[in-house]
């Protein structure tokens, strides 16, 4: 593999959970890798495993984790081996920060939303609390927050308020990927739409690379230049955007393209029959087999990644 | 609080803060004043209903009659100087002498107007003389029989309640972050040891390092006689103070830290615990800034309670230990149907309650930011 040219190469990743039932399977061997300023948007069903891949990158892992396995290469240097001192110092925020789920929850109640925001920048960037502030003030203007909110308490702040201030706090340190999950979701469209812009603006201005995670179709075909779409704890399909969005490759992405609404259009939105399978008890075979369209007998066993024109799917179709 | 009241309360904040001078602190005099006046009512019924259990509904009346009459009687037919009196003579002089001693204990006005003379007395902290308990000193006043055994109580108590709060906050801290790790499951499995008092382990800690091992006293305050020179005293307490404590700590530790560390474990999950991980915080920081500062208004309420039940003491551990607190005196109060003494002691508790509750709403504004006081009153 040729991870020495990418910013972030992810291959074989596992993140497993432990329960009583046994182990959850949300992050099941994942590949894939994202150049420097771009931007690659995950989609998938809610419960298919995006937010734990989100963590698994990151290293956040929840108290029941088990097996977290494979290899993630930040600028061609394996970060899976590094000890969690060095992980914390060199790695989170100081490489890769992250807009969390529930930006709303995200912010400390008891602490100035400036100073929640500088903490990074004090911590990674050793700069002074004054620096840091002015840091912080640079930062609100790039999102959209009135600079005198510094001294403001989360609470004094609006949703849309609060969820400029996480992606503002994701900034400070001039990361060089920014993973964002579901950073709209609680949004009314106006707010995301403004949201999307500013990212779209940092992305260009700043030359950040973003992972974005979500299961808002539209609003991720903004930002986005690539689309891998998960399933099951699996990736099943990466592509350019301009071509996914016209013609996805996987029967699940085009049944996820088709439960899209339209506006004036005849058809109706489609929806796919079943639900996904329980991350603890996984088919032998092709995961998605069981509400496939497209089923044939192949499908009993497990697909590899075939290559189609630059774009990868998880599919015995494209064999 | 509904998010409305939020906005609103973001958007009236420019215009709040330039008016604030008047109308905040009318509203925060108006606060504390009805504050205060729902406490002393709240501690007139507390102390009222302490009154009336005490005298046991004035039965005690019919207790102290009966005593008077029998010691009166007892007093003159033993008397040889009225051993020449004529039987009815002797009577007549059994009963003057029995009036006289019910008006001077107030027997004569009925225990209905009486008990609200006490309740006066109470609530101004004229706490009067005891009934039959004297202090060490020899003197019946109710104030120098608490005062008198109070340090050794805030000795004992103090020194346990503050070992075992901070030490079980601490070690709850680090279990927190070590979930299901042995130690964890350790501390669990041995949480139900605080089923058992202390005085039980007290018991078996004097068998133990007094009796067969002999390296530490029996019970006691100092050893006897004490020590000339105030450090050697004070190195006496403190070896008396050794398994008294010990025991008071080991009882409720593994409990306490449980109850903490499950605490924490809530705490800790917060996303914003989350986000500050992800920030690539130095551990001591989430911990410091993230969990503790959120909780402090819950950590700084059990302190405050804590201190304030230290008043209490510990009634049988200190029996156990023959430790000369308050709370062997209140069970010998109570034993002894001694109401003045058992009175005095909840009016101050009722007193320490109160302020405590009442400074906890301004330290609560203080610690959280979110918390304005007199704000919710007045809408």
């Amino acid at each position: 593999m040729t991870h020495n040219s990418k910013l972030l190469n992810i291959e074989d990743l596992v993140l497993h959970f432990k329960t009583l039932q046994g182990p959850v399977q949300a992050v099941d061997g994942v590949n894939f890798s994202l150049d420097s300023n771009r931007a690659v948007v995950i989609l998938g069903e809610s419960g298919c495993g995006k937010s734990s891949l989100a963590r698994a990158i990151l290293r956040l892992l929840p108290r029941n984790a088990g097996t977290y396995s494979g290899h993630i290469y930040l600028n061609g240097n394996d970060i899976m081996t590094l000890p969690e001192d060095d992980f914390r110092q060199t790695i989170r925020w100081a490489a890769i920060s992250m807009v969390p789920q529930a930006a709303m929850n995200s912010l400390n109640p008891v602490i100035r939303v400036g100073d929640q925001v500088a903490e990074p920048a004090i911590v990674h960037l050793g700069v002074s609390k004054a620096d840091a502030i002015s840091l912080v003030k640079k930062m609100f203007q790039h999102v959209g927050v009135p600079e005198d909110f510094i001294n403001r308490y989360p609470f004094e702040l609006s949703g849309g308020m609060r969820q400029r201030v996480a992606i503002a706090m994701a900034l400070v340190t001039s990361p060089m990927l920014i993973i964002l999950d579901e950073p709209t979701s609680a949004l009314d469209v106006l707010t995301q739409a403004n949201i999307f812009n500013v990212l779209k603006r940092l992305k260009k201005e700043l030359g950040i690379s973003f992972i974005l995670i979500t299961h808002d179709i539209a609003t991720s075909s903004e930002l986005a230049d690539d689309v891998a779409v998960m399933y099951a704890g699996q990736i099943v399909e990466v592509g350019d955007t301009y071509r996914f969005f016209d013609h996805p490759l996987h029967p699940y992405s085009q049944k996820l393209m088709a439960s899209v609404p339209r506006l004036h259009s005849d058809k109706e939105p489609e929806f796919i029959v079943g639900r996904p399978p329980s991350l603890i008890n996984l088919p032998q075979g092709c995961r998605f087999a069981d509400r496939c369209p497209a089923r044939f007998e192949k499908c009993v066993q497990n697909p590899p990644v075939f290559e189609q024109d630059g774009r990868q799917v998880k599919c015995w179709l494209y064999a | 609080m509904s998010a409305e009241s939020l906005t609103a309360n973001t958007e009236s904040a420019p215009a709040a803060k330039r008016g604030f001078g008047n109308s905040a602190a009318m509203r925060m005099v108006k606060y504390m004043g009805l504050r205060l006046l729902t406490m002393m009512v709240t501690i007139t019924i507390g102390v009222y209903l302490t009154i009336l259990i005490a005298n046991m509904g004035g039965y005690v009346d019919t207790i102290m009659r009966n005593e008077i009459r029998d010691s009166t009687t007892q007093a003159i037919l033993a008397n040889p100087q009225f051993r020449n009196l004529t039987p009815e003579a002797k009577q007549e002089l059994i009963q003057k002498k029995i009036a006289s001693e019910e008006k001077r204990r107030g027997l004569d006005k009925p225990f209905a107007i009486r008990s609200v003379n006490y309740l006066r007395n109470a609530l101004t902290l004229n706490l009067g003389r005891a009934m039959y308990m004297t202090s060490d000193h020899g003197s019946k006043e109710v104030r120098l029989i608490i005062l008198e055994r109070l340090p050794a109580t805030l000795l004992l108590a103090g020194t346990s309640q503050l070992l075992l709060f901070f030490g079980s906050i601490f070690i709850a801290l680090s279990l927190s972050r070590k979930y299901g790790s042995w130690f964890d499951k350790l501390t669990i499995a041995l949480s139900p040891t605080s089923a058992v008092p202390p005085w039980f382990y007290g018991i078996f800690l004097i068998l133990i390092f007094a009796a067969i091992l002999k390296i530490l006293p029996f019970g006691g305050l100092v050893d006897v006689p004490p020590p000339e020179n105030s450090f050697d005293y004070g190195l006496s307490v403190l070896k008396h103070l050794i398994l008294p404590a010990t025991s008071v700590i080991i009882s409720a530790i593994f409990l306490s830290i449980y109850n903490w560390r499950t605490f924490f474990l809530i705490f800790s999950s917060e996303d914003y615990v989350e986000v500050a991980k992800a920030k690539g915080l130095p551990p001591r920081d989430v911990e410091r800034r993230y969990i503790l500062r959120p909780t402090l208004p819950t950590i700084i309420t059990n302190f405050a309670l804590l201190v304030i039940a230290l008043w209490t003491g510990f009634t049988i551990t200190e029996t156990v230990f023959v430790w000369p607190g308050l709370g062997i005196t209140i069970y010998r109060a109570i034993g002894a149907y001694d109401t003045p003494v058992i009175v005095g002691s909840t009016i101050i508790y009722a007193y320490l309650l109160a302020l405590t509750v009442f400074l906890l709403d301004f330290v609560y504004a203080l610690v959280d930011p979110r918390v304005k006081v007199g704000s919710e009153s007045s809408q």
